[in-house]
């Protein structure tokens, strides 16, 4: 359970102060697949980067089952990222001179996972995001936007963590490629009860989740989806 | 994945620059090893020096100029004046004497215009300052020195020709020294090394024992029990005595009051040979009896172009030393400036490694194992070059620093009797201060490579911990910045 609660993030840029979140507030339950859509510049990627604490709000507060981040130290909160968080980022953001293998082992490794079990779980899950055998070894710089994107979802699911924030994730894939990895996280929250918040574009993507909001002037409505009205809670 | 191989992996990211800072590593962590080498080199070489130069001081006769001599003798009151400055532990006073065959003496009179031969100790021109003129006594004994080279260079000098071997060259006989001494010790202070026989019991009371020189004896004939006369007086050999040098054993001891009274000077000392409690009291125990005596009256010495020699290794020593701490922090510094460069170039990746979990202390020590792989790396570079380079730098810091000194290096104050013991300058044991210095040898030993190396990764560690703790001042959001 991910409680939202007046959350505020301003950035000031010259003599002008932006509001890319102002004042939003909702709450997701445990194993609920929702998507945020909303024009570039919105606050997309800004909100996602305060609901796993990347970033801290100017205002308000994440409470996550029951624990406030902003009542949390640093250390707890890189804790909380490491093992409650899988983040997909819009830059992918994987580790040039390392290997595919590599990258998804990382965070297991920040986690204590032992080296085999790493690799083991790294290549199951390069797997799951279809990334050909012959590239899991291969250095991420010399894999496809792609590629990288789903080895950055990979890493992202290493941990098993609570809650899945991803950025885009379908934005550099082949149609055939996106809906697998719809299909992906979506049988994640089904089968696993894992919180998956997909910012997207994608219309199709929007539609298949369980709930979507839209992201405009720093405030958060729900829209309904396949046809079912929701109440906004913004 | 482990932390070391990503740390190994990104100090090899960008190869060009790699090599580039390794090289400058391995130069500053070269002459760090080089400085370290010549500094443990030099400073075993003092250590050895110091020990050689020992606690003893010599006291002479103000203006004494070996044999040929000069000055106010010293006198027994002075000896008690010595023995009462504090740290002194001992006071050994000596008198020396000058022994020539009697038959070569004889034939050597004869000789015209034949005057004051100088002792061994004047050849060089340079003699110890010595004792007063010491008196000349005819002996049976004869000496053990080969004359031939030093008899023909004497010769040579003086205009006449001498040939090695043969008996008509009476003035081929060269004196030996005879010393009385106060106590079992030699005319450098250090006690005498009895290998025959036994000492002459109590030194200060006169008596017909003597102590010979191994290699006098030897050519002689004469062991324990033997007698020989100085001054037709007959001496029974009590004992022989290894001095470890051909002059030092071409010389006969005999008790203090025994040779003043051969020399008609009785209470008057040559020499006196003053031992110090402590090294660490020598310098400050030789200046205050110094002014006990009088500078008009003694001149109290200590091993002086040892000394000199000393302290010119000691400049070279602590220049080294300097020049090593100095080349470390380059080492250190230059890790420091790569690793803050390196830390502001990876600021997103720092970001992407804190926003998937990873620990501040686990970048650090990513940051702190490469900066220890550029250190490694510099000290394998570092060391090779040392070894080639440390002796050279060692000779050229020991040349550059003592010039001065060996030019001014004086011979080595023979105790009692100037030169008596040893053959001035020109490569006796204690020669000149560039002898000792030469024999300095900046080998690069193992364990002190390891050590400055040691040393190396210290400062590396330091180097690279402020950049460190920068990574832990970087907030995961840097991973949303474009780059
Ligand atoms: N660190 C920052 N300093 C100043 N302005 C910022 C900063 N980060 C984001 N912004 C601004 O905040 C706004 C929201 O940016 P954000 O990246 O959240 O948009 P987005 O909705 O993810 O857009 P896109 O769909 O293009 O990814 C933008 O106008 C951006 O310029
Ligand atoms: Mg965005």
């Amino acid at each position: 359970m991910i409680e939202v609660k007046n959350l505020v993030r301003t950035f000031k840029s010259g003599d002008r102060t932006i509001k890319p979140v102002n004042d939003v507030s909702f709450e997701l339950e445990q194993g609920t697949l929702a998507s945020i859509v909303g024009k570039s510049g919105s606050g997309k990627s800004t909100l996602l980067s305060l609901l796993g604490a990347l970033d801290k709000p100017t205002g308000g507060d994440v409470v996550v089952d029951g624990v406030s981040l902003a009542s949390l130290p640093d250390s707890k909160l890189t804790e909380y990222r490491r093992r409650d968080i899988g983040f997909v980022f819009q830059q992918f953001n994987l580790i040039p001179n390392l290997s595919a293998v590599d990258n998804v082992m990382l965070p297991m490794e920040f986690a204590g996972l032992r080296k085999a079990d790493r690799l083991q779980r790294a290549r199951d899950l390069l797997e799951q995001v279809q990334l050909d055998p012959s590239k899991h070894e291969r250095r991420i710089n010399r894999l496809s936007g792609g590629e990288q994107q789903r080895v950055a979802i990979a890493r992202a699911l290493a941990n098993e963590p609570k809650l899945i924030l991803a950025d885009e994730p379908t934005g550099n894939l082949d149609e055939q490629t996106g809906d697998h990895i719809i299909e992906l996280l979506s049988s994640l929250s089904r089968n696993h009860n894992t919180t998956i918040l997909v910012v997207t574009h994608d219309r199709v993507l929007a539609n298949k989740t369980d709930r979507r909001f839209r992201l405009q002037q720093g405030k958060l409505t729900e829209e309904p989806v396949r046809g079912r009205a929701v109440a906004a809670t913004a | 994945m482990s932390v070391l191989a990503r740390s190994v992996g990104n100090a090899f990211r960008n190869k060009v620059r790699t090599a580039a800072v390794v090289a400058v590593l391995a130069v500053a962590i070269g002459l760090a090893l080089a400085m370290l080498v010549a500094n443990q080199a030099v400073g075993a070489k003092v250590q050895e020096l110091n020990a050689s130069v020992g606690t003893v001081l010599t006291v002479n006769p103000a203006g004494g100029q070996g044999f040929e001599g000069g000055g106010e003798p010293l006198t027994a009151g002075q000896a008690a004046t010595a023995a009462a400055v504090p740290n002194v532990s001992a006071v050994v006073g000596t008198s020396t004497l000058r022994l020539r065959n009697a038959a070569a003496a004889a034939a050597q009179t004869a000789q015209a215009g034949q005057t004051g031969q100088p002792g061994p100790g004047g050849q060089t021109g340079q003699a110890g300052p010595g004792g007063q003129a010491a008196p000349t006594l005819t002996t049976s004994l004869t000496a053990a020195v080969d004359a031939g080279t030093l008899g023909n260079r004497n010769q040579q000098a003086n205009g006449t020709t001498g040939s090695t071997g043969t008996t008509q060259q009476p003035v081929r006989s060269l004196p030996i020294t005879a010393t009385g001494i106060g106590a079992e010790v030699d005319n450098t202070g250090k006690a005498l090394n009895i290998t025959q026989g036994s000492g002459l019991g109590d030194y200060s009371a006169a008596s017909t024992g003597a102590l010979l020189g191994t290699t006098l004896a030897e050519k002689n004939n004469l062991t324990i029990g033997s007698t020989f006369t100085i001054n037709d007086q007959t001496y029974t050999v009590s004992g022989l005595f290894d001095a470890g040098t051909a002059f030092g054993n071409n010389a006969v001891y005999v008790t203090l009051p025994t040779a003043q009274t051969l020399a008609g000077t009785p209470g008057e000392l040559s020499s006196m040979i003053v031992t110090v409690n402590s090294m660490d009291n020598v310098a400050a125990t030789k200046a205050a009896l110094q002014s006990a005596l009088g500078t008009d009256k003694a001149d109290v010495t200590q091993g002086q172009n040892l000394q000199t020699a000393v302290s010119s290794l000691d400049s070279v020593k602590n220049i080294s030393f300097i020049a090593f701490i100095a080349a470390l922090g380059t080492a250190g510094l230059i890790i420091l400036l790569i690793m803050v460069m390196l830390v502001r170039e990876r600021r997103r990746e720092i970001g992407v490694l804190k926003a998937i979990g990873a620990p501040n202390r686990t970048i650090g020590l990513q940051f702190v194992l490469e900066a220890l792989v550029l250190a490694a790396l510099g000290s394998a570079v570092g060391a090779a070059i040392a070894s080639f380079a440390s002796g050279g730098i060692a000779s050229a810091l020991i040349s550059s620093n003592t010039t001065t000194t060996t030019t001014t290096g004086r011979g080595f104050p023979g105790g009692a009797g100037g030169g008596g013991g040893f053959p001035g300058g020109q490569g006796g044991p204690f020669g000149g201060a560039s002898q000792l210095l030469s024999s300095v040898t900046a080998s690069a030993s193992p364990g002190v490579i390891a050590g400055g190396i040691a040393a190396v990764f210290g400062v590396a560690i330091i180097g690279a911990l402020v950049p460190a703790l920068l990574t832990a001042r970087i907030r995961p959001i840097e991973v949303l910045r474009g780059e």
